[in-house]
């Protein structure tokens, strides 16, 4: 232990633990509200959004938003020695992740026929696609920074997590700007979006594991 | 995988609780709260590592790595919470990495050993790698920073936690130093035996006029 020690002790001082899962999770609130809004500003707001009424449009978002940022916050929960999630719950919380935007799209939607008009159903769905990949870009560089400051054990396990985190917030602005509920428009542009953002997550945090 | 760390109705125990306390005074940067927290996991994590790797001195080398881990990780834990899964995740996570780097290296040698066996090596061409000729000079080609590294861990038998010690490095960086720097060997060392065999089979095409030049 002499070398270790003596390595160890040269290098003690006074050092301030990470905050908490949530609280971490928490700071990036401001940053999802920017996102959530940013979607549909920088395209526009979806034409049924005064018919859908305002629980259903902002309310769902925002709780959306919510589950995001809990998911973020059980990656960074994730990160740290000791605290890794279960298969079990590691499998709810991908399943709870992936039902969210299905159950509010259920109860959002009058018809699932609502879709691209004829022969724009790629180009729509790219412009969908990419609003909200693009959207979770940043939050997932906030995320990737947040737990690459703690020691995640499974790097690819958190990056998922808050890949998925990351996907969802940046879903509930696609939400706003997009209201067509064809299931094929909704899973290959917006769950491929999701889809990206849990790749890329897992992508970064295993690179920056390694480094 | 750690011993339970709370006693009934999730409370810590009192042992866990003097952890606790020592984790606190070390994150405070206090010397004595470090080798008590040292002197009270020390045993524990010694006897976990050598029920994974079976292998006493690898465990001593294995719980300085944890030991150097826990300490460039110590702000990851949470203050009040149990010290006890906290170290033993940290101690599975640098046996892990120790058996996934052994592994490579295994593969490593393996494939070097098969070279040299299917690559039909000239006699002389083994003798000059004895005399350590050939050694020598990819040695040379290999950059001072990362032949250290090598040096220090395949020659004189250091952890990795101790050249990370040494060069003042993280665990990691050494790792890819000694590595790379093998990588840059094997690499030279293939040329060289390239060359050999390209040498032998020109030899043997043009060999009774060649060994009869000689003479």
């Amino acid at each position: 232990m002499t070398d270790a020690r003596t390595a160890i002790v040269r290098d003690l001082e006074p050092v301030r633990p990470l905050r908490s899962p949530s609280v971490r999770a928490l700071t990036l609130a401001p940053l999802a509200a920017a996102i959530m809004l940013a979607v549909p500003l920088l395209h526009f707001f979806r034409p049924d959004l005064r018919a859908i009424g305002f629980v259903r449009a902002w309310g769902f978002s925002i709780g959306q938003s919510l589950a995001g940022l809990i998911i973020v916050a059980a990656a960074l929960r994730e990160s740290i020695p000791g605290r890794a999630l279960s298969r079990a719950a590691l499998a709810w919380t991908f399943g709870i992740g992936i039902a969210v935007p299905a159950v509010l799209l259920g109860l959002t939607a009058s018809t699932f026929d609502l879709g691209p008009g004829p022969g724009r159903a790629l180009r729509d769905g790219i412009v969908c696609f990419r609003a909200s990949a693009l959207g979770a870009v940043p939050v997932l560089i906030a995320s990737a920074v947040l737990v690459a400051r703690a020691f995640p054990l499974r790097p690819a396990v958190a990056g998922a997590l808050y890949g998925l985190g990351c996907g969802l917030i940046a879903d509930a602005g696609l939400r706003l700007f997009c209201g067509f509920s064809q299931p094929q428009h909704v899973l290959l542009a917006h769950g491929g979006a999701m889809a990206a953002s849990v790749a890329l997550g897992a992508l970064a945090a295993t690179v920056t594991a390694s480094r | 995988m750690a011993p339970d760390a709370k006693s009934d109705g999730g409370r810590l125990d009192r042992s866990e609780r003097e952890l606790v306390e020592l984790m606190q005074g070390y994150l405070d940067g206090r010397v004595d709260a470090f080798d008590r927290l040292h002197a009270a996991l020390a045993g524990r994590l010694r006897g976990y590592l050598r029920s994974q790797c079976r292998d006493a001195a690898l465990a001593d080398d294995l719980l300085q790595d944890t030991f150097m881990q826990i300490h460039r990780s110590r702000r990851t834990y949470e203050p009040g919470r149990p010290v006890t899964p906290w170290a033993f995740a940290i101690a599975r996570h640098v046996y892990l990495m120790h058996a996934r780097s052994t592994g490579r290296r295994l593969r490593f040698e393996d494939r070097v050993a098969a070279d040299v066996k299917a690559g039909d090596i000239a006699r002389d061409g083994l003798q000059a790698m004895v005399d350590g000729d050939e050694v020598r000079r990819a040695l040379r080609g290999v950059p001072p920073h990362q032949r250290r590294a090598l040096l220090l861990h395949h020659i004189d038998g250091w952890s990795f936690g101790e050249i990370a010690a040494r060069l003042g490095i993280r665990v990691n960086a050494a790792k890819t130093r000694a590595f790379r720097g093998m990588k840059k060997m094997r690499e030279r060392l293939h040329g060289h035996f390239s060359r050999e065999r390209e040498t032998r089979r020109a030899g043997r095409s043009d060999g009774v006029r060649r060994s009869g030049g000689r003479r």
